[in-house]
């Protein structure tokens, strides 16, 4: 019953008045900032890092943590109602719920993406509570060289399963690497890399490469492509979903959960692969594929269900090891260690109620976000009329002062947006930025464990292929990254990321 | 649109993207080794703390290498136009923020940092951004100095 008295710590932390107000502003941001158009999670996270700064570090995960499904779910209600997916993981929804808008039934789709998503949310919370433990065990048995080969096999995983070029890929993780080494040396205190500038002998603050990034590439990105952007039709009436919805996408909801759970484990991009890998099952399953495209209600379900979960079992290599698998999860790991936590199986074992206030407070988040966020359409709806030159201001502004607050510094305000301008030159030569920041915050943890591993083994590179659960790791990584060059598989997984 | 773009393979540069991001990559990857040059290297089996920054630049400039070369070989896309007035007035308003936050404080670097950008767009309308930048900058002031309670200079110092 070790379950159950955790889930009681977690809940008696996350049920505290001020972190239920936090998750609530979380979860609400989360939407607003979801549903307004440029923004996705990652940029919302980045954005809004600066205001957690001040928080207890519970408080400031819950926050986080709130503003990411909240930001996913604002992401579904505009593919639903315009058209425009909010973010890559419910570009799917997109098909068959703005088919469903545009047949007057938009009131259903809305309700089924959120109640397929509370369904999924709910299994998932309750995995990552069941998974953590004996996770955390086995992580604790790892030693230097067995991390090295686990962070290996993340990135490598997340090369594989990202879209676009595999090379290009490893690039970024390249680039992240390198510039996660700028600062005083671990072991030495040696300033590395800071051109004698006071100001980088601390390295460069995760948060201005993540805002400038994610926030002022965007942003200037944005400025030059025209705007698109569908009218919303009508007034949204009638919410509840009939009977039939409801029996019609139980099963799609069960499966996509399925689907995202395992996914979401997984570094690369677990919820945007699982929502489309759910939405081809459902589509193979049916009886008459033909309705798909056209407003069948399982095409909204399945993906929804499948993204949320795999949002949230996303947390557990995060959690147990220490190790992100996608860009979000990076972030999490950032502001982890901006609030003085060390990130990696200890924290489940010292601070177990920090570990089970967040878990809890994901299930919390979801019930808010069913409760809430119905009655709100209206809100949404509107926010999705703001034009984006009022928007892209107040990032802009956001970036500046979140830049500032990190350290005072207007040094770090001037390179917020210096790699704001490489994160645009990057995207525009097909670079995602999303690597580079894994690699980031990677960066100095796989340079401990590397250092550490060749100590013990007295400069002996063998040491990784001689212990059998690091050699097997670094064996997996190989040939993950080898069949990900061939180009037969190189095709079907354009064929995974196109359809 | 000008001249039309020529067919991929009469190009001499078959992917410009690629051939020059490579490029690119790898004038990062030889700045970065050239300023980790003063730094000792392996210590017998320890690292030196010039080792993790010269093996991740050595690898970012080999794989820069590959993908410049493959830019070369295989098709893909132009690289289209850059925007200037974007990326020009948005750097332009990061700077006037980054200077202007210590002697004049939050509120008035705000608005004004505001006003910059906002002409990044070329939708901008001045009566409402004037507008909308004394809102956002009062709302950032209460947001970060009041509720979030971060030591940011409020006022101008003299």
């Amino acid at each position: 019953m070790d379950l159950l008295a955790n889930l009681a710590l977690g809940f008696s932390v996350a049920a505290a008045p001020e972190n239920l107000l936090l998750c609530m502003v979380g979860v609400i941001v989360g939407t607003m900032v979801g549903v307004l158009p440029g923004i996705g999670p990652v940029a919302s996270i980045a954005i809004l890092l600066p205001v957690t700064f001040g928080l207890s570090p519970a408080g400031a995960l819950i926050m986080l943590a709130g503003i990411y499904y909240g930001a996913q779910y604002g992401g579904s209600t505009t593919s639903i109602l315009v058209n425009i997916p909010g973010e890559a993981s419910s570009v799917v929804t997109t098909l068959d719920g703005f088919q469903m808008a545009k047949n007057g039934r938009a009131g259903p789709a809305l309700a089924i993406a959120a109640i397929g998503s509370f369904a999924a949310g709910t299994v998932a919370t309750f995995l990552v509570a069941l998974l953590g433990q004996p996770l955390t065990r086995v992580a604790l048995m790892f030693g230097a060289p067995e991390f090295f080969a686990l962070m290996v096999v993340g990135l490598v995983l997340a090369v594989v399963l990202a879209s676009g070029s595999v090379l290009k890929a490893v690039a970024m993780i390249l680039l992240g690497l390198l510039l996660s080494t700028v600062g005083s040396d671990l072991s030495t205190g040696m300033p590395r890399l800071s051109f004698g500038l006071m100001e980088l002998s601390e390295g460069l603050s995760f948060v201005v490469i993540a805002m400038g990034m994610f926030g002022i590439a965007e942003v200037v990105r944005n400025l030059q492509a025209p705007e698109q952007r569908g009218i919303v039709r009508g007034k949204v009436t009638n919410l509840m979903p009939t009977r039939a919805d409801l029996v019609q996408s139980a099963g799609a909801i069960g499966r996509g959960t399925v689907i995202g759970s395992i996914l979401g484990v997984l570094p690369g991009g677990g919820a945007v692969m699982s929502s489309f890998a759910a939405y081809t099952l459902e589509k193979r399953i049916a009886r008459d594929p033909s309705r798909f495209g056209k407003g069948a209600i399982e095409g909204v379900a399945a993906p929804e269900s499948a993204n949320n979960a795999a949002a949230q079992t996303s947390f557990i290599p995060l959690l147990t090891l220490g190790i992100p698998g996608n860009a979000v999860m990076a972030l999490f790991l950032g502001a982890m260690t901006m609030q003085g936590i060390v990130p990696g199986p200890q924290v489940m074992m010292f601070q177990p109620s920090l570990v089970w206030a967040v878990i809890v407070s994901m299930w919390i988040g979801n019930l808010m976000l069913l409760v809430l966020n119905l009655p709100l359409i209206g809100v949404w709806v509107s926010m999705l009329r703001v034009p984006y030159r009022l928007l892209f201001p107040a990032i802009v502004i956001f970036c500046c002062i979140g830049g500032y607050a990190v350290n005072n510094s207007s040094l770090d305000v001037i390179l917020t947006g210096a790699f704001g301008l490489l994160g645009y030159w990057l995207v525009r030569h097909d670079f995602e930025p999303a690597p580079l920041i894994l690699g980031l915050v990677l960066g100095p943890l796989l340079e401990e464990n590397l250092r550490r591993a060749l100590i013990i083994s007295s400069g002996d590179v063998a040491v990784f292929f001689t212990r059998p659960l690091s050699a097997s790791l670094l064996l997996a990584a190989v040939i993950l990254l080898a069949f990900s060059v061939l180009p037969a598989i190189r095709k079907r997984r354009h064929e995974v990321f196109v359809e | 649109m000008g001249s039309k773009p020529k067919p991929a393979a009469r190009r001499r540069i078959r992917a410009p993207r690629d051939f020059y991001g490579g490029l690119a990559l790898m004038a990062l990857a030889a700045f970065a080794w050239w300023g980790s040059l003063n730094l000792s290297g392996m210590q017998g089996v320890q690292f030196g703390a010039g080792t993790a920054p010269r093996l991740f630049a050595g690898l970012l400039f080999l794989t820069g290498g590959v993908i410049a070369v493959m830019g070369l070989i295989r098709d893909g896309e132009p690289i289209g136009r850059y925007g200037v007035r974007g990326p020009l007035l948005v750097a332009a308003s990061i700077l006037l923020f980054a200077t202007a936050i210590r002697p004049l404080g939050l509120p008035l670097t705000s608005f004004l940092t505001i006003l910059l950008t906002s002409a990044a767009s070329d939708e901008v309308r001045w009566l409402e951004s004037i507008l909308w930048a004394a809102v956002l900058s009062a709302a950032c002031t209460l947001l970060f100095v009041y509720a979030l309670g971060l030591a940011l200079p409020l006022w101008p110092s003299f």
